[in-house]
Parts: structure tokens; sequence; C-alpha cells
């Protein structure tokens, strides 16, 4: 399986005015294979600039991106990589399962896989029953799960996932981040995720890569003491580890604050 | 154990979305039969408070002014049943036709054009907005100069007067695109093809319906001026034959046969295909229209 791997990435953006600001200042580090890395940082800081140059949405203006050791890439050349936005970005005059069908379409997937594919990931994300309705009549959750399956559904060699919980209600996010943790992690799915929220980034990163904002920058990169199927919110080794993220990213904040 | 446990857990929501879909379906159908009913007891009310008025001025001016509302019904029929109608009205139906696809078949790309491209937008605009100014009594005298008393004359007319607010609308729509969807697509390598038809055009589609909506009431107005300038069929001759003949029954009954067909084409074929291209829009207030 495949993993991705970040070198010395440079990214200017222009001001208004026309001067350059550097957005991402010489970032490297590779991601985890066959599991969940999360982008973590303040907002604003860099991290979705960063998921949109994996992506190919943006491009850098120095260092690489590749994708290591993934199976065959799409049709198009690049990289078969999934994507997962923060608001859905569905086709609301698409029933579910058509958009589905505009991503396999999308990355050239051979229609006679489609039936097969749609209902395994549409059931994995408990929509089997929803396939024909339009998303103006699900709920927000719903359709983010729809989001989600339409970027498993392509079977990404990587999986990006752009704050996919933080415009959901409480409840709703928490219920999904078990989900999408546990699909995951049967999936054995390499998948970036950005994050600004710490608790989300401690139950849902295998490895957890902290960035410090404006120019983004690496500060310190975790590894998660404790497994996927063993993350309970409400457990002191994951509280302990919990703290440990927070603190960095509090120390973090206080120096940038000296600073500016 | 756990697994098995998530299904049941999924299970239930869905179970308890449908619940929840079905009782929202159920009162807004019940909302909308009560609203519905009321609704077409004032529009009816309004109807014969018309003819009311109509019948009440009759008493105080001549038949030749103002004839009976049954008089007038009358020749209504006798137009509709001597097949007379149908020939004008397909004359006049095949100039506003013809000359709406040729606006639609330019003004849409125009539309799009100038609502992504700003050096498109700023050379576009002026042109535009004056076209739209424009009277249509207007391009009917110069049409008619320039083609003589043809078919062609018309169709330019109509065309022409109105472009400039079938551009203005898919402008306008195209400005109001969601970027984030065409980024959405981009993401999924979705072809040229597919970011048109998929992405884009159902984002403008109710836009091109209003423009369909303002388009053919404008194009019936400047066709029948067209018509009235010495064309030897259609409404608008019928009306000034009326006129010649200084028969206000057949004026008005032509005007009525004419309301009635463009009410036909407005909520009948417009209105149906409204609620074929939207229909994954859910409507719970869809009475008020």
């Amino acid at each position: 399986m495949a993993y991705v791997h970040i070198e010395n990435a440079v990214k200017y953006f222009t001001r208004e005015d026309g001067s350059d600001m550097l957005v991402l200042d010489k970032v490297s580090f590779d991601t985890k294979e066959f599991g969940i890395t999360c982008l973590l940082g303040p907002s604003g800081c860099g991290k979705s600039t960063l998921l949109n140059a994996i992506s190919g949405l943006e491009r850098l203006d120095q260092g690489k991106i590749e994708v290591v050791g993934g199976a065959n890439g799409t049709a198009h050349g690049a990289a078969l990589l999934g994507y997962v936005f923060q608001d859905a970005r569905l086709l609301s005059w698409k029933s579910v399962e058509q958009n589905l069908t505009f991503a396999l379409k999308g990355m050239a997937i051979p229609p006679a896989e489609w039936p097969e594919r749609l209902d395994k990931y549409l059931s994995l994300v408990g929509l089997a029953e929803f396939r024909h309705q339009y998303p103006l009549y699900l709920s927000g959750g719903m359709r983010q799960r729809v989001g989600l399956a339409r970027g498993l559904v392509i079977e990404p060699e990587v999986l990006l996932m752009d704050e996919p919980f933080s415009k959901l209600d409480q409840l709703t996010a928490r219920r999904l981040r078990e989900e999408s943790l546990a699909i995951c992690a049967r999936l054995k799915q390499t998948t970036v995720m950005v994050t600004h929220d710490v608790e989300e980034a401690a139950y849902m990163g295998d490895r957890i890569v902290i960035l410090r904002a404006r120019p983004a920058r690496i500060v310190e990169i975790f590894e998660n003491p404790l497994p996927a199927g063993e993350r309970d919110v409400d457990d002191a080794q994951f509280i302990q580890f919990k703290k440990r993220l927070l603190n960095t990213v509090l120390k973090l904040m206080e120096t940038d604050e000296v600073l500016s | 154990m756990a697994a098995k446990e998530k299904t049941l857990a999924l299970g239930a929501d869905a179970a308890a979305l449908a619940a929840e879909t079905a009782i929202a379906a159920g009162r807004a159908g019940r909302r909308k039969e009560r609203g519905a009913a009321w609704i077409f007891l004032l529009r009816g009310g309004s109807i014969v408070a018309m003819i009311a008025v109509w019948w009440l001025l009759t008493f105080f001016f001549p038949p030749s002014l103002i004839p009976l509302p049954s008089a007038t019904f009358s020749e209504v029929i006798s137009i509709v049943s001597s097949g007379q109608l149908f020939a004008e009205m397909g004359a006049t139906l095949r100039r506003v036709g013809v000359g709406f696809g040729i606006a639609m078949i330019v003004a849409i790309p125009l539309g799009i054009l100038m609502g992504t491209m700003k050096n498109l937008e700023s050379f576009f605009e002026p042109p535009v907005i004056l076209g739209l100014t424009m009277p249509g009594l207007v391009w009917a005298v110069m049409a008619i100069m320039f083609f003589g008393l043809s078919e062609t004359s018309a169709y330019v007319a109509v065309a022409v007067s109105i472009m400039p607010m079938l551009a203005i609308s898919l402008w306008q729509g195209t400005k109001s695109i969601d970027k984030d969807l065409i980024d959405m697509s981009t993401a999924f390598h979705a072809s040229p093809w597919s970011k048109i038809v998929d992405v884009i055009l159902p984002q403008l589609i109710s836009h091109i319906l209003a423009a369909i909506r303002y388009g053919l009431g404008l194009a019936w107005k400047v066709v029948v001026v067209v018509e009235m300038f010495g064309f030897s069929n259609g409404v608008g001759y019928q009306v000034v034959r009326g006129f010649n003949v200084f028969s206000m029954k057949q004026v008005l009954a032509w005007a009525i046969t004419f309301l009635i067909v463009m009410i036909v084409v407005e909520f009948g074929a417009i209105g149906w295909l409204e609620a074929k291209v939207t229909r994954w829009r859910p409507r719970m207030e869809a009475w008020r229209r």
C-alpha cells in the first residue's frame, strides 16, 4: 500500500498588493502507511494548502510530494486520491448513488466494477437504503457520510480529509468519527486528515503532525501510543496523550504570540 | 460483536430517519392541501370579479365599445370551433418559437462566457444593457425595413428583443455558481464535458427557466407588433382586422384566446419542465407558487 512522501514543500501566495507571502516553509514528513495521519495546527496555518498540494489542486513552488508504493494510479497518470471536504460538496441534483458514480466516472473506473463498489461502500457508511435519495433530503451527518463514501468508492491509494467533521453538531461528529475510524482501520486505508481539534487528532490519528502557523512549519510529530481499536475519549491513557498534544499546541501558540 | 452493534445502530438510525421523513411529508401534504384550496379560491374569485366589473361597464358604454362578456365568449368559441385559432395561433407560435430558439442559442453561451471571463463581461456589458432598454417596437420597425414583410423579420425582431434579457439572466446565474463544487469535480478528475453537464448546467437551470418565462412574455408582445405591420396571418393581424372593422368584440376575443394559450404555455409546459428538472429540491412551500 501507499504513503505520501513530502520533501521540502514550499509554497507562496501572492498578496493583493503583489508581494509574496510564504505559506509552507520547507515542510517534510512521511505519512503513515495503512493508517491515518492527522495534520494538526491552528486555523489558517496552511494545513488545507498542504492537503490541496497533495491532491494536486495547488502547485508547490519548491520541493516535491509523491505517493510512494501506489498500486497503479489513475488512468490519468496521477496518483489515485480520494477527497472528503469540510462541507460535503455533493451535487444536489444527483442522487446519493449518482454522486458516487460521478467520482467513479471521473477516475475512469471501468463501469463493470461500479455496481459491486456502490453496494460495498454505501453499506459501509450505512446508506444502502438511501441510495436513490437526493442529498437535500438527508441530514447533515448523512450528507457527510455520502462524502466519505464518494472518497472511498474510488478505492484511493490515499484518502484526503479536510476537517470533515467540523461543520457537524457535536454528537453527530463524535458518531461519525467513530465510524470513519472503524472503516479506515478495516480497509487499512492510508489517510491524511486535516484538523484543528486536538481531541479529534488524538482520536483519529495514528500519526499526528503538529504544524505552526504563518508560514506552516513542522513543530513535532507524534505517534499515537494507542491502536485504533483501543481509543476511548474517557480513558486515562487517552486523556494523557491528548494532554501531551494540547501542551505542545499551547506552547506553540504562546511563542507565536511573543513573536508577533 | 461490536460490528453487529454498529449495524444495529445504523439500522435504527435509518428507521428513525425514514419515520421523520414520513411525518414531515405528511405535515407538508396537509399544509399543501389547505393552502392550495385557499389560493385556488382567491385566484378564481379574482377572475370572477374582473368579469363582473366588465359586465357592469356594459351598462355605461355602447356595445361597440364594451361588448357583453357573453357575446365575447361566444366569439371566442366560434374562433376555436372554426379552426381559425389553430391556423392563426400556429403562425404566431412558430414566429415566437423560432425567434426564441435563435435567442437562446446565442444568449446562453454569451451569458455563460460573460459570467466566467472578466474581459468579455466588460466588453459585452454596454450592448446588453443598451439592448435591454431598446423598445421592442423599434426592433420590429427596423427588422421590417431591413428584411421586408417576410417571416425572417418576425424571427429577427423576436430574437433580438429578448436576447439581452436572456443573456443578463445567464450572466448573473453563472456568477453565482458554487466554485467549491468545481474544485470538487477537479479533485475527482471530472472531464471538461462532465463539469459542464453535471456541475455547471444544473446550477444554471433555474436561471434558464426564469429567463424562458420572462423571454416568452416579451416575445409575445413583440410578435404581435410585427404582425400588426402588415402580415396576412397571426394573432396580431387578427387584432388589426378587428380594429379595421371597428369590432371591439373581435379584438377582445382574440386577446382572450391569446391569453389562454399563454397561460397554458406558462403554467403547463414550463411548470411541468420546472417540476421535472428540479425534482431534487425539497419543495415544502410548493403551493405558494
